[in-house]
């Protein structure tokens, strides 16, 4: 029979699973752009987890804590997938020219309510998400898909909070500038 | 502080996170009052958060969970 101790963890990622399974799968989906490889991840997560639990002593967030796992476990699987590079060169953490260029983007043109708030409007951003680089996507969903504070972002990336504030408006222009296309033909403000 | 569009495109995710002090909040309002282009981009990325907002979450399949749950035990 296992005893408490051993027993202790177990219960709590179960706990965990249940609670949290649903964002963990979604933020390595996003990540991943692929439903096998987010399941391995997140799988892989779980399993990291329980045998480096003592790791978790002092942690405040037992999500924080498994969401940075996963993070770590979808750039693994992408750089083995070696489709694309976790880290690209040029993601510094401070603005350059490149983002005032892409602050300067033409507004949106503005489509009648129910396209914009519409089902193709939110497929359209899903494809964009895909488009941003590993560390964008990360940021992005974190804090705007998932709703995770700017702190908790820095946290489960191992970065301070204003280089997370950089990558998140870095990806936001991005997106911006990425779904203007499929606002095209809208009516601008 | 004096607010340029440069400026401003850099500052709007900082202003939204809270991160700025009183005065460079007033300058950036300020000029977003003075600038239509700034005020578009505003919107548009306030177009953006709430479209990430209400989009649909995927759901983990039942699959997955029985392999993590059977993992774990």
């Amino acid at each position: 029979m296992t005893g408490p101790s051993a027993e202790e963890p177990r219960a709590l990622l179960f706990r965990a699973l249940d609670e949290q399974g649903d964002r963990l799968y979604a933020f390595a989906l996003r990540m991943t752009r692929d439903p096998d490889l987010a399941a391995d991840a997140v799988q892989e997560a779980f399993v990291s987890a329980l045998r480096k639990f003592d790791a978790f002593r002092g942690e405040s967030n037992i999500s924080t804590w498994l969401h940075r796992i996963v993070y770590t476990k979808t750039i693994d699987l992408i750089r083995q997938r070696g489709k694309e590079s976790p880290l690209p060169e040029g993601e510094e953490g401070n603005f350059g020219p490149d983002d005032e260029r892409l602050a300067r983007t033409p507004a949106w043109a503005r489509p009648p309510d129910e396209i914009l708030w519409g089902s193709q409007t939110k497929e359209a951003l899903e494809a964009a998400i895909r488009q941003l680089t590993p560390l964008q996507r990360a940021v992005f969903t974190l804090r705007e898909v998932d709703g995770m504070s700017t702190d908790e972002v820095a946290s489960v990336l191992g970065m301070e909070p204003g280089t997370v504030r950089v990558h998140l408006h870095r990806s936001r222009l991005r997106l911006r500038a990425l779904l203007s296309d499929h606002f095209k033909g809208g009516v601008r403000p | 502080m004096k607010c340029d569009c440069d400026e401003l495109g850099r500052r709007l995710t900082d202003l939204r996170d809270g991160a700025l002090g009183e005065s460079d909040c007033a300058a950036i309002e300020r000029h977003l009052d003075e600038c239509a282009s700034c005020g578009a981009l505003r919107k548009d990325l306030e177009d953006l958060a709430r479209l990430c907002r209400e989009s649909a979450r995927p759901r983990m399949p039942l699959a997955v969970r029985r392999r993590i749950e059977e993992a774990l035990k």
